[in-house]
């Protein structure tokens, strides 16, 4: 069992990147797109993971930067004439700078205050592209730009392999120097300071990371979509992006993939309840945060589960990281 | 300035090394209150040196000048004859200052070793975000030096056993001995110290004094704010001791506790 663990910690990544490769043989066509929008928005995410978990800086206009990765990219193919792929980069390096601005305000803001800047930040996006009409095609919206890969599969493949390499590339950040200065950041920013931590020089990068990502998960989005609106890009779909990193623990790359992919079917799933769906979805993801950020719901969910018999679950959910049962 | 031991200070000013820090005229106004007023002190090469005085003195205001974290309404400080006030704090912690807190400030989830790490700071060069991601080869051996750095600072300090447990685990003894080591992560030739005993008990204290003592032989010139005066007159070779914001009066230990305004200060008038 333990050693079962300590697989799964050193190789998970990998474990999970097969089992997503593998995932297009077995689902049907609707689940298969399902699974895409997790996976683009796992990408997303992993820059929130950076952005919100590491450094504690909180966003909630992050639709904004994923819109300007999807629009920049559709715009510069169907405006100016670019290559996908040349496209591509281009509109990653301006979700970038974009994003990069808003590393200003969080130099002197932090907590809700950054919260209400950023959430400020993605409407400005927003309405710029519903009317800007003659550029974005306004509530139109654009479509008709061609695309990276052909086939659908190859761009399926392709964001896989992007997302298993950003998640090594994320846990390696944060285990680094690097994450450590983001970590006191968030935790002790005049500690941070003394220690020798550049820290608006790490804002800087937590915003530049964050915004890159956001704009390559964009690009990928555009590819999947076909058509983009200015309504996918809401301040509501900000907060369920933070929704996915706080659900993935805000520690873990791992996590944020799982919960991001879980996060975007939940919905799906429960689409038979009809018109009450929103409302189970919503309750299952306070049941679930409850359960697991407030000890006291914790107990009462554990002595619930114990009493009807499922001790073993119970034991299992109780010591969720195996540090006690490493002799099982 | 020179109100007490006129002539012992300037007997001992003539032995005193070259000047590390200097702080002249240092001036910090919170609103109406002077926090801290025309104070001019030097810390010499390779001493300890104490800033004592009551509660509300202003000796911590005094740490947070010298380290940027507040800004200075007047006066100047210099460090290794390059005047550092205005500068951000993590500059200043780059030139070679280093300090800790009076409570306590470590990152509690984060484990010993990487509490450590942390005083490698981050934007003094060294391998930056993309070399990170990509674990290149100038990456993997700039982590092997930074780890053995570490652990060596760690074997130093006696936290070798307690490398991998997290920082909040710690008792709070051990809390303030990391905290002391984080702060020779930043290999500084200067450490200020902000009552590093507070909260000890007694065996801790003395091992305190030991790491400090050998902390100096390092050849780390040490400034520290202490109440424990047993831990101020073993240790330290001057003391500064401050009142309402300025300096009352200067010298060794011995002389300083027998000056009657650094009494009056303590204990009031025909205090003694």
């Amino acid at each position: 069992m333990a050693k079962l663990q300590q697989v799964f910690k050193r190789y998970g990544l990998l474990i999970l990147g097969i089992l997503l490769l593998v995932a297009p043989l077995v689902s049907a066509q609707y689940q298969f797109y399902v699974l895409e929008r997790g996976v683009q928005n796992a990408i997303h995410v992993m820059g929130l993971l950076i952005l919100i978990g590491y450094s504690g800086m909180l966003s909630l206009g992050s639709a904004g930067l994923l819109a300007t990765g999807a629009y920049a990219y559709a715009l510069l193919l169907l405006k100016l004439g670019f290559s996908p792929w040349l496209g591509a980069i281009f509109a990653v390096v301006i979700t970038t700078l974009v994003g990069l601005c808003l590393a200003f305000p969080a130099f002197r803001l932090s907590g809700p205050f950054l919260a209400v800047t950023t959430i400020g930040f993605g409407e400005i996006i927003r309405i710029l592209i519903l009317n800007l009409e003659p550029i974005t095609g306004g509530a139109y919206g654009v479509s008709g730009y061609s695309k990276l890969f052909a086939n659908e599969l190859h761009v399926y493949f392709f964001m896989v392999v992007a997302l298993i390499c950003i998640a090594i590339g994320t846990e390696r950040l944060g285990r680094s120097r690097i994450g450590l200065a983001l970590k006191a950041t968030k935790e002790d920013e005049i500690a941070a300071e003394v220690m020798g931590v550049n820290v608006k020089r790490a804002k800087v990068v937590a915003f530049a990371l964050s915004a890159m990502l956001a704009g390559l998960s964009g690009v990928i989005l555009a590819n999947l979509a076909g058509y983009l609106s200015p309504d996918s890009f809401t301040s509501a779909e900000s907060s369920s992006y933070l929704l996915m990193v706080v659900m993935g623990g805000m520690n873990s790359a791992i996590g944020v993939i799982v919960s991001s992919i879980v996060v975007t079917w939940l919905p799906e799933v429960l689409r038979f309840l009809s018109s009450s769906r929103l409302l189970v979805y919503s309750l299952v993801l306070l049941v679930y945060l409850r359960i697991n950020h407030v000890p006291a719901t914790r107990e009462r969910f554990l002595g619930i589960l114990r009493k009807f018999g499922i001790r073993r679950a119970a034991d299992a959910a109780e010591d969720p990281c195996g540090e006690r049962g490493a002799g099982m | 300035m020179w109100r007490t031991g006129g002539w012992n200070v300037m007997t001992e000013q003539k032995k005193r090394g070259k000047a590390i820090l200097q702080v002249q005229d240092l001036t910090k106004r919170f609103g109406g209150l002077v926090a801290v007023n025309n104070l001019t002190l030097d810390v010499c090469e390779g001493e300890i040196c104490a800033l004592i005085g009551p509660n509300g003195s202003g000796k911590t205001t005094v740490l947070n000048l010298i380290t940027g974290i507040y800004e200075i309404d007047g006066g100047s400080v210099t460090f290794e004859n390059a005047q550092i006030q205005g500068e951000p704090p993590h500059s200043i912690c780059w030139r070679g200052v280093a300090r800790t807190f009076q409570n306590i400030r470590i990152l509690g989830g984060q484990t010993v070793f990487e509490n450590a790490l942390l005083g490698k700071g981050y934007g003094n060069g060294g391998s930056g975000v993309l070399q990170t991601v990509l674990d290149t080869v100038k990456f993997r051996k700039e982590r092997e030096t930074f780890t053995a750095e570490v652990d060596e600072i760690l074997e130093f300090v006696g936290l070798s056993d307690l490398r991998n447990e997290r920082a909040r685990n710690l008792p709070y003894g051990k809390q303030r001995i990391l905290e002391i080591g984080r702060a020779l992560i930043t290999k500084p030739r200067l450490l200020l110290l902000d009552e590093p005993a507070a909260g000890l008990n007694s065996k801790e204290i003395y091992d305190l004094m030991e790491l400090i003592e050998k902390i100096n032989d390092r050849g780390i010139t040490v400034l520290l704010i202490e109440h424990r005066m047993e831990l101020v007159g073993k240790l330290a070779n001057l003391v500064f001791v401050l009142n309402h914001g300025s300096k009352i009066a200067e010298g060794s230990f011995d002389v300083i506790k027998e000056d009657p305004a650094v009494i009056e200060a303590y204990l009031g008038k025909g205090g003694n």
